[in-house]
């Protein structure tokens, strides 16, 4: 754990104080299942968003291929698939997603942001198309074991959320496609000229993002049974928060998996805690962007990380 | 510079421009048969209408990403949204609406010399600065009017948003003209432009011959969001209210103006002639979209598409 993490463990645990302090409804064995609740897709899509960073990418469509994927589980549901099928049909269409957005940036050498932007609107598009403008709800509950089984007490879901991190550690730290991952996002040009293979590992970061989102739509249709226009509508945003809180930086080769982790959780409280304590809902959007924007500029004057890594703007 | 060029070099030189020309009109066509009530000047009176808004954000946003250095600007819908809403309550004070103007564009050079702040002064990648102040404008925004529209300008305001000099609406002759030809002057004849140019293309050698780049760059900002702002008077002015959601999505609109009227996105290369016509296009689309009675979802994605489309033209020109 390093400094960045012990920051941010501090922020939570003085947002958990302050908001104990503040509300008698807080700290409640509830409540806290409450912001878990929350925290599930962020968690996912956290976790994708960090390996996209990673690389040096961006993914702002994972939100919007969550809510397509969504789509095709709820179908998938009414449809009365089996039930080993219908947990497949999500990170299927999610790994499709993440197939488009790795072939757009890499084949059409566009810009990340740019084509997942670009995506992000044709996502919202075809979910409105698939939906035709109502809801699926009232879906029967074929999920219910994938997020409501406990083993001694531990919530199942928890463990899948905790593998699925793990995994991307082993990966991240512990394989060579992690090293190339780390590499690209650090230098691309050195990592080619290292003898990385550039395009495939790129395909894999943003295919593994898209699974994930699928995933993370999966335990969406799972918890609440319905699908709607709005469905992720803007978990990455979010997530992006979560990552960089996390001590990710958008310019790739440096994140933190435990980082993402507690910045998810320390967002998601906030969240929670500020509504609790009375701060309108309105007001959610402002924080997080304040947050953002203020961990952003104490990464800029932090003596230690200025002048990492000088791209060509930023020379001399 | 011009002289002596005939119409086939001026093709060569833009071809872009030309292409979408020529795919505006093939539009115009295509709704006039299709689409009911569409033909007629008034349709280009209400298209034109429309137009300002996007054309004042979308000329800030494409001189930001022309000035290079990843220059994007995500925070244009936001500042928008804030500019507009908080001229509304200047308004409704005792001070009038006049007061309530200039407050409403120093307020926008205000927000857009934060983006600039972050950018040039904590080197902080623009795409994720302006993602961070996005939200806190645009949530500021639906925060303080509680997400309800807010009236309360004098009555004389709705000139400036509503007045016609015969179709044309008078924002659009007297604003987005003069903004894009003093734009197009001075990216072509004055020393700023031609350091916006170097900038774009190669920056360390842009700093090397002298070119104060962080001075330009923040000024442009500022300046992104000044139009920014200009664009939520006209808005007000417009509706006679403003409202906190009007930045919807110009973000996603902006760039894809910027970019299909040719601007490159790794900067140093555009002009401001294909952002209008790319403007006029994405706009006359949208209006069509509307008069055939097609959701709003789908402009989105159609706009979406576009905005990769228009960077894969460009790329594949490039080779």
């Amino acid at each position: 754990m390093g400094p960045r993490e012990l920051a941010l463990l501090t922020a939570c645990i003085l947002a958990l104080s302050v908001f104990t302090s503040c509300s008698p409804y807080f700290f409640t064995g509830g409540n806290f299942a409450t912001i878990a609740r929350n925290s599930v897709e962020l968690m996912v899509i956290g976790l994708g968003m960090t390996l996209v960073l990673a690389i040096g990418g961006i993914d702002i469509s994972l939100g919007a291929a969550m809510g397509v994927s969504a789509f095709f589980v709820g179908r998938s549901i009414e449809l009365g698939f089996s039930p080993i099928l219908i947990v497949m049909v999500g990170p299927l269409a999610g790994s499709v997603m993440g197939g488009v957005s790795a072939f757009t940036i890499i084949a059409g050498r566009i810009p990340p942001i740019i084509a997942t932007l670009g995506l992000f609107g044709i996502y919202r598009a075809l979910i409105f198309f698939l939906l035709g403008g109502r809801w699926l709800s009232g879906l029967e509950d074929v999920l219910g074991t994938v997020v409501k089984t406990s083993i001694f007490g531990v919530p199942l879901l928890s463990l899948q959320i905790l593998a699925l991190f793990l995994a991307g550690y082993v990966i991240l730290r512990r394989t060579p496609l992690g090293v190339a991952i780390l590499a690209i996002g650090g230098n691309e040009h050195s990592a080619h000229l290292a003898g990385i293979r550039i395009v495939r590992t790129k395909v894999f970061v943003y295919v593994t993002g898209g699974f994930l989102a699928g995933i993370a739509a999966t335990y969406y249709v799972a918890q609440y049974r319905n699908v709607e226009m709005t469905v992720g509508g803007t978990v990455a945003l979010d997530a992006i928060v979560a990552a960089v809180l996390g001590g990710a930086t958008v310019l790739g080769g440096r994140v933190s998996l435990l980082g993402t982790a507690l910045g998810v959780i320390l967002v998601r409280m906030l969240q929670n805690g500020l509504l609790l304590i009375g701060v309108p809902s309105l007001w959610q959007q402002t924080i997080i962007g304040g947050l953002l924007i203020s961990v952003l500029v104490i990464d800029a004057v932090t003596p230690q990380l200025k002048g990492r890594k000088p791209k060509a703007w930023q020379e001399a | 510079m011009a002289r002596g060029l005939g119409p086939s070099v001026w093709i060569q030189r833009f071809p872009q421009l030309f292409g979408l020309i020529g795919l505006w009109i093939l539009l115009l066509f295509y709704f006039a048969v299709w689409v009911p009530h569409f033909y007629g000047f008034g349709t280009l009176g209400n298209i034109l209408q429309f137009s300002t808004i996007l054309a004042l954000v979308t000329l800030g946003q494409c001189l930001v990403i022309l000035a290079g250095g990843a220059g994007i600007d995500l925070s244009v819908g936001g500042i928008v949204s804030l500019a507009g809403t908080v001229m509304a309550f200047v308004a409704q004070t005792a001070v009038g609406t006049v007061p309530a103007i200039v407050i409403c564009l120093l307020f926008g050079a205000l927000l857009g010399s934060i983006n600039g702040i972050l950018v040039v002064r904590f080197k902080i990648l623009p795409l994720i600065a302006t993602l961070g102040t996005f939200f806190v404008f645009y949530g500021l925004a639906q925060a303080i009017t509680g997400g309800a529209p807010q009236a309360g300008f004098e009555k004389w305001f709705a000139f400036l948003g509503r007045q016609r000099i015969g179709h044309l609406p008078i924002h659009f002759l007297g604003m987005v003209l003069p903004a894009f030809a003093m734009a197009y002057l001075v990216l072509t004849g004055a020393p700023l432009g031609r350091w916006i140019y170097a900038m774009g293309c190669n920056e360390l050698a842009a700093r090397l011959t002298g070119i104060h780049v962080s001075r330009v760059r923040f000024g442009l900002y500022v300046l992104s969001g000044m139009l920014s702002a200009t664009a939520a008077l006209v808005a007000n002015a417009w509706l006679m209210s403003a409202r906190p959601d009007i930045g919807y999505n110009l973000e996603l609109e902006s760039l894809t103006a910027a970019l299909l009227g040719g601007v490159s996105i790794f900067g140093g290369k555009g002009n401001v002639i294909g952002v209008l016509a790319a403007v006029l296009f994405i706009v006359t689309l949208k209006t069509g979209l509307q008069l055939a009675g097609v959701n709003s979802v789908w402009q989105m994605g159609l706009v979406g598409l576009m905005l990769i489309l228009s960077v894969f033209i460009e790329q594949f020109q490039r080779t």
